[in-house]
């Protein structure tokens, strides 16, 4: 019987509907991801909730990755992903093509033969 | 408050290159060791304590050491700080003089990473970073891209850090690399992680270097007289959690260890005659040096092709070729730095000597953590 697809990290991504997970301080408003125990705007130690981010980007910096380490597959594009809407800035793959600045959705890939992971493609 | 400087008494390298398996960490670094003990004209007996930096060495690599040098039995403690781990061990070496802990102490800086590392370092893999694919490259590619967007700056540009560091290396024979290299060829070199190529990457390499700091007892201990070059204070930062989408390039964790530095040393930045660089990767040295305050922000591309950082310029950057051309055992790195430092401030660095050098800087930078602007950041203050 097929397992359940489980993302590769608990509790940084959930897969149906597919939503990246951070926290938010709400004092400061400051969202962060991946989730912390303290906000890192205020440096409030309390008060820290989860929030769903915003699934839509836009490419900030990207690289083609064409030298990697033993046992990762090349060439890969890795972009730092800005959010606007969380005014949240992450690293993560893109697949397809890619260009400074373009709009970018999250979507899921696998991250290995059993876990799921997350990347962002042009947005439609 | 201030600390007591620490007063170098002797330093010593080994020439950093592709060394085989029977060349070991530990005998690298007694071969280092060995140089610097020489240069300060100490006997085992005078060394209170040993100090090493390195990252892949293993547990207790400062101890296997000890037990090869003959400092068996002394205090000796290992430090890693992943890029920043030699001059980490100086830095508390530094603190244990002043301290009054110790009055001479051996400080080693040594990595073998030609026989355990391949196609490029990376994150610890429990850093979510290393999971999502990044590398080193691929970090400085993403900087490098996004500065050329922001300021207007060229990839050639940016290709002319290798160039010059390369042309500053022929004069050094401690470097792995002793060669000119052209623009062309670092432009045309194969992609690593675009739009960097192999020639703006250091490279993969073993070394040592090693540094004898004394308190002014441990002078006297050793005999010396006159003056020697101090190491007047080293700053020590970490990368901070980033907020917001703001410049990416902003390179606040380098302002912040310039500013440790600044106020440990008492030495203004204006002072500072000749910068050893952690040129990891070219665009690294521009945005490093723009952040520590000492190139204005989005001009350190131009002022590389202008020559302002070449040696006979007004800022001198990496006179000893840099990690582009010298190698980067990452353990050793901040070790050899000050070894350089040492050998300007002395004038005695031959045809890469900066002329008139009185006071320099010596920047590591080490690792990355997820969400930060860093690891590690360390900044050694010298003067003669």
């Amino acid at each position: 019987m097929p397992r359940e697809p489980r993302p590769f990290r608990e509790g940084l991504l959930t897969i149906d509907p597919p939503r990246l997970h951070g926290s938010r301080c709400s004092a400061c408003g400051v969202t962060a991801f991946p989730a912390r125990e303290f906000c890192p705007g205020c440096r409030a130690p309390e008060g820290i909730q989860p929030v769903e981010l915003d699934n839509e980007g836009r490419v900030h910096s990207f690289t083609v990755v064409r030298q990697a380490p033993p046992g990762v597959e090349v060439p890969y594009i890795l972009a730092w992903v800005d959010l606007p809407a969380d005014d949240v800035r992450l690293l993560a793959r893109v697949e397809g093509d890619v260009e400074l600045d373009m709009p970018v959705s999250l979507a899921l890939t696998p991250f290995d033969d059993e876990l799921v992971g997350f990347c962002f493609r042009r947005a439609s | 408050m201030t600390l007591a400087p620490a007063h170098v008494a002797g330093v010593g390298m080994i020439r950093f290159g592709k060394y085989p398996a029977e060349v070991t960490l530990e005998r690298m670094a007694v071969g280092a060791a060995r140089e610097a003990l020489g240069d300060a004209g100490a006997p085992l007996a005078a060394v209170d304590g040993l100090y090493v930096g390195h990252v892949f060495g293993g547990p207790v690599a400062g101890q296997r050491i000890a037990a090869q040098l003959g400092l068996d039995g002394s205090p000796v403690s290992n430090h890693e700080n992943y890029c920043a781990s030699g001059a980490t061990a100086i830095r508390e070496a530094w603190v244990a003089l002043a301290a009054g802990l110790h009055d001479v102490i051996l400080v080693i800086g040594v990595e073998k990473m030609t026989d355990r590392v391949s196609g490029g370092v990376r994150p610890d893999p429990g850093d979510l970073d290393a999971a999502v694919g990044y590398v080193m490259a691929a970090g400085h590619a993403l900087s490098a891209r996004r500065y050329m967007a922001d300021h207007g700056a060229t990839r050639e540009q940016i290709a002319a850090v290798a160039v010059k560091n390369h042309a500053h290396s022929v004069h050094n024979p401690y470097a792995q690399y002793q060669k000119p290299i052209s623009l062309d060829e670092v432009l045309g070199a194969r992609p690593i992680a675009e739009p960097l190529g192999l020639l703006d990457c250091s490279p993969i390499s073993d070394g040592a270097a090693a540094v004898v700091l004394c308190s002014p007892a441990g002078l006297r201990r050793l005999g010396i007289g006159g003056p020697v070059p101090r190491v007047l204070g080293v700053g020590l930062v970490s990368g901070s959690v980033l907020t917001g989408t703001g410049n990416l390039n902003a390179e606040d964790v380098s302002r912040r260890a310039g500013e440790e530095a600044w106020k440990l040393s008492g030495v203004a930045p204006d002072e500072i005659d000749l910068v050893e660089m952690h040129d990891c990767f070219t665009i690294a040295e521009i945005v490093r040096m723009e952040g520590l305050g000492l190139v204005p922000h989005g001009q350190g591309a131009a002022w590389t092709a202008d020559g302002h950082t070449a040696l006979g310029g007004r800022l001198p950057v990496n006179p000893s070729g840099g990690l582009l051309s010298r190698g980067h055992p990452v353990g050793a790195t901040g070790a050899a730095q000050v070894v350089e430092l040492t050998w300007q401030l002395r004038g005695v660095a031959g045809g890469r000597q900066v002329d008139g050098a009185r006071t320099g800087l010596a920047y590591c930078k080490g690792g990355t953590v997820n969400g930060t602007d860093g690891g590690s950041v360390t900044t050694v203050v010298m003067a003669r």
